[in-house]
């Protein structure tokens, strides 16, 4: 029988479908019993996708784009010269 | 993105890659085009400001130019990519003073002598959608990152925001696999603790309605 820590110990490998077959089975087994260590998978998987939305949001400002545009011209006009 | 579709920006890539270093400099461009959002983004995670992800991202794209001739290889572009990217990024966090780290162990789930989990767990993952993308959620969360020491967070962003796979990300940091996973399931531990004070509080103040 798996306890908790076992449980969150091998919820990496679950998510990812690494486990083999029986200690999924003995996983899922658990959790059938233990509603806590549910309620961590659900909040353990939504942590990765809110905090994956989250920071992806993020767009190169306008004024970053242009500075970097700027910047690699002066780079290959130098180039050019030499 | 399929397959083959993968394939093929891997290929147009590595041709890329070869006319620049050939000195082909709209070669340049559109490798520059492809990759500064992805250097941007990562180093902005990183240093947590416009301005030095700014200056991040100019660094990289002029070690690129400068230093193409020595790429060879070896792994795979998009990894060297990322490389530089991430000494540019410690970099300027270096240069700035540093915030004391917290220990990453004191935010981990605690078990009893059975093997219980000692502190009461509630599931606030169905009540999430009304709190995305509003500044107070999309704050806790960057702070809640932020404050993962860098070793967790660096595999954290490369592998859960970025999406890479978990290959990958050992090639970049030059890490085993099992250490990247054990990274990064720490990461997840910590973030997942740090969110649920906010969350459950959120909750909670819903059932009093």
């Amino acid at each position: 029988m798996i306890c908790c820590k076992e449980c969150i110990d091998l919820l990496y490998d679950y998510i990812e479908g690494l486990l083999d077959q029986d200690t999924s089975k003995s996983l899922e087994e658990h959790f059938e019993e233990c509603p806590p260590c549910i309620a961590f998978l659900n909040t353990y998987k939504s942590t990765t996708t809110i905090c994956r939305d989250t920071l992806n949001q993020i767009e190169i400002p306008d004024e970053v784009r242009l500075t970097l545009q700027s910047f690699l011209k002066a780079q290959k006009d130098q180039q050019d010269k030499k | 993105m399929s397959f083959t579709q993968q394939k093929e920006d891997r290929e147009i890539e590595e041709a890329l890659v070869k006319d620049f270093q050939a000195g082909n400099l709209d070669a340049y461009d559109k490798i520059a085009e492809l990759y500064q959002k992805k250097i941007y983004a990562l180093s902005f995670n990183l240093v947590r400001n416009q301005m030095d992800a700014q200056d991040v991202a100019q660094e990289v794209l002029l070690t690129l130019f400068r230093k193409i001739h020595t790429f060879q290889g070896k792994s795979a572009f998009s990894s060297w990519v990322y490389r530089i990217t991430l000494n540019a990024s410690y970099m300027k966090l270096r240069s700035k003073k540093k915030e004391p780290n917290i220990s990453i162990d004191e935010l981990l789930p605690s078990f009893n002598g059975a093997g219980f989990q000692q502190e009461k767990i509630q599931d606030w993952s169905e009540n999430t959608e009304s709190l995305m993308f509003t500044n107070e959620t999309r704050e806790v969360i960057n702070k809640a990152v932020g404050l993962l020491p860098e070793k967790e967070k660096v595999v954290f962003l490369l592998r859960d925001v970025e999406g890479l796979s978990t290959e990958k990300v050992s090639e970049i940091l030059d890490l085993t696999i099992p250490a990247v996973k054990s990274r990064l399931h720490r990461a997840r531990l910590f973030l997942r603790k740090k969110l649920s004070g906010y969350f459950e509080e959120y909750n909670s103040q819903k059932g009093e309605i």
